[in-house]
């Protein structure tokens, strides 16, 4: 199968889902593209044709196998997951795990022959005991006190056990690290906009970002090129988080990690539904993931770390003058 | 548009292009770094100086230069005046910019305090990653950071060999930033084998946390070299091992004995006592000052070997025990021939 002839992108209103659907809506002129969410979003290209289906409920397998026939759909990209955790557990499962199994459902009964899925880096976890460079190949702990890791893991399992039992669909798995750029937004990216960014005292790990164009860059060659397997898509380089901050002209706030989970207990708690170590064990301890697969595949990085997180910062501070 | 323009860290979409120093380069060390170093500022100081000759121009010239002008404006307002307030981070966190600011103390330790002396230096392969194996003694990795020292004060700093932390220490706070920016690694396969692969030297004390709990009834007998992973790791990627044997490290931190009841209360393995540390608190983290050496032995190939005879377990295991035998000697040699532990 050497092009893909319709495309069906469930999550059409997440950033990733949404900004594939207007890059091959404008590079793949005879490309079929189809969209598939709650509802439909605002200033959609005419020509990506929207289904709406809500993946939570427990037919949505056979309306999207629904879709996807009556599509011709060969290719399926799966972007339908959180940006960032909710307050309802419960829902962020129905939506991510549940709403996964019903989306390989329906792939499995339209027999699509090729499947790309989102995951992040953040299904390794932090680890003290973590290599430098986390592989492909390395074991997915996630984290426990972080409910929307805990469901990407779970999703990761579904996908590689569909994979065995499917081998006519070439399965793509992509892991993004932490996405920075001009136009990307989530909690993560909030957490690293503040002026004064509280860090834990003793701790400084090595980050790394992706730029969000070459997340999409990476999304877009696996959906048009065969590129079955699991793939880091990482920024070149790794940066201590304090040098990060520095360079982008914030002010560190140390704090003794007991008071900082303390202190951003009940406000985190409001926000994500998780313990705050959840996010914080993040900046703790290592979890960089090697992406040598990945550039090997999709093509070296336009940014690296340094210039993703440049990115983010000038267009932030840029946002103030428009 | 110069090249040197985007120094700032300001993005042009569509480029593909590679500065220096982006922290990935692990040529960018010693003696690459001043000439480096004078192109960089070479091109910020053309960088700056054109957009002057740009305003200059703009003024008496067409709408053109005014476009050209304004573009370049909008290209650099976002990150005015903001700078990259940290040397080159390579990407095992080794910082440039704060080993030149801990050097002076590494240094005086080593010329004053513990008067290292060090020999077979020459032996090390001019060119191409080694794997050090040396024996482990002291608590805080004091022996580690000095065999890399030695290398890349010897050699050149580009030469600098990465020295491999076990994990009870490079995990605790405060301690793990400050030792990944001098140098310090996790000590783990896939760590080894990165920059063995990525043509770094690395430092590996196989002994780990057995060689250094030994009270100081049993110095310098060298214990169990793990189960081999060393010596794997130097066949797998084909680079030679070299014994090295440190004496005088011993007695910087003599344990007198390990206090093991006391320790699992408070979650830790052991306590270790020395004649200063639980008496004198903080303070008696400092090391005594015995007199140091540091003796490189033969490196021993094994790239002939292929990488498939890391599988062999049991010549793996003999090149193991002969690699523990030859470092028990040398430190056997070198312990005989010192007038005293205090020089």
């Amino acid at each position: 199968m050497p092009k893909p002839s319709h495309v069906a992108i469930t999550g059409l209103g997440t950033f990733l889902g949404r900004r594939l659907a207007d890059r091959l809506a404008a590079t793949q002129p005879e490309l079929g593209l189809v969209g598939i969410d709650l509802r439909r979003p605002y200033g959609l290209s005419p020509r990506v044709r929207f289904h709406p289906v809500d993946l939570t409920i427990p037919t949505a397998d056979g309306r999207l196998a629904d879709v996807l026939k009556k599509e011709e759909v060969d290719t399926v990209v799966h972007t339908a997951f959180r940006r960032e955790p909710t307050p309802d557990l419960e829902e962020d499962h129905e939506l991510e795990t549940i709403g996964s199994l019903h989306v390989l459902n329906a792939c499995a009964a339209a027999e699509v022959r090729r499947l790309v899925v989102a995951s992040t880096t953040m299904v390794y976890g932090p680890r003290s005991d973590n290599p430098n460079f986390l592989t492909e190949d390395h074991p997915l702990h996630g984290h426990p006190d972080s409910h929307c890791v805990v469901n990407r893991v779970e999703v990761e399992e579904l996908v590689a056990d569909w994979r065995a039992g499917h081998p006519n669909t070439r399965v793509t798995v992509l892991r993004p690290c932490w996405i920075m750029g001009p136009h990307y937004m989530d909690s993560v990216v909030r957490y690293f906009g503040r002026p004064v960014v509280p860090t834990l005292l003793g701790y400084d790990p090595l980050m790394q970002f992706v730029h969000e164009e070459d997340c999409l860059h990476a999304f877009e060659t696996a959906t048009l090129k065969s590129h079955p397997g699991v793939f880091n898509v990482v920024g070149k380089g790794v940066l201590p988080l304090s040098t990060i901050l520095r360079a982008g002209g914030k002010r560190l706030l140390r704090t003794p990690a007991a008071i900082l989970c303390r202190l951003r207990y009940y406000p985190s708690r409001a926000q994500t539904g998780d313990p705050p170590e959840g996010f914080y064990d993040f900046l703790r301890y290592l979890w960089a993931a090697d992406g040598t697969r990945g550039w090997a595949a999709f093509g070296e990085p336009e940014y690296s770390t340094r210039e993703a997180w440049m990115s983010f910062v000038s267009s932030q501070r840029m946002r103030r003058y428009r | 548009m110069k090249e040197g323009t985007d120094r700032n860290g300001n993005e042009k979409p569509g480029a593909k292009r590679r500065r220096p120093g982006e922290g990935e380069d692990p040529d960018r060390n010693g003696a690459d770094l001043l000439p480096g170093a004078l192109l960089d500022l070479g091109k910020e100081i053309r960088a700056r100086f054109d957009s002057r000759i740009a305003v200059g121009n703009a003024m008496g010239r067409g709408t053109a230069d005014w476009v050209a002008f304004v573009d370049e404006l909008r290209r650099r307002a976002p990150t005015l005046g903001m700078t990259e307030r940290s040397g080159y981070v390579d990407d095992f966190g080794l910082d440039e910019h704060t080993l030149r600011q801990v050097r002076p103390v590494i240094e005086y330790l080593r010329l004053h305090y513990w008067r290292v002396d060090v020999a077979g230096i020459d032996e090390l392969p001019a060119d191409g990653p080694v794997l050090l194996v040396a024996n482990r003694s002291g608590i805080l990795p004091y022996d580690g950071l000095m065999i890399s020292h030695v290398v890349a004060e010897s050699m050149s700093e580009r030469c600098r060999p990465r020295f491999l932390v076990a994990d009870w220490l490079i995990t605790l706070p405060f301690v793990q930033p400050f030792l990944a920016r001098v140098g310090g690694v996790r000590a783990c396969r896939e760590n080894a084998d990165r920059l063995l692969r990525t043509g770094r030297s690395v430092v590996a004390f196989p002994e780990g946390l057995k060689g250094a709990a030994k009270v100081f009834r049993q110095r310098y007998r060298l214990k169990r070299f793990g189960r081999g992973g060393v010596v794997r790791a130097a066949i797998e990627v084909g680079v030679p091992l070299v014994p090295v044997a440190v004496i005088g490290a011993e007695e910087a931190h003599p344990v007198l004995f390990k206090m093991e009841t006391l320790a699992r209360s408070v979650g830790a393995s052991f306590i270790p006592v020395t004649p200063t540390f639980p008496l004198l608190g903080p303070l008696g983290l400092l090391p005594l000052p015995s007199k140091w050496s540091i003796r490189f032995g033969t490196p021993i190939e094994t790239e002939h070997l292929g990488a498939k005879t890391a599988r062999d377990e049991l010549l793996v295991s003999r090149m193991t025990e002969d690699l523990r035998s030859e470092i028990q000697t040398m430190v056997d040699e070198d312990l005989h021939s010192r007038p005293g532990p205090w020089g």
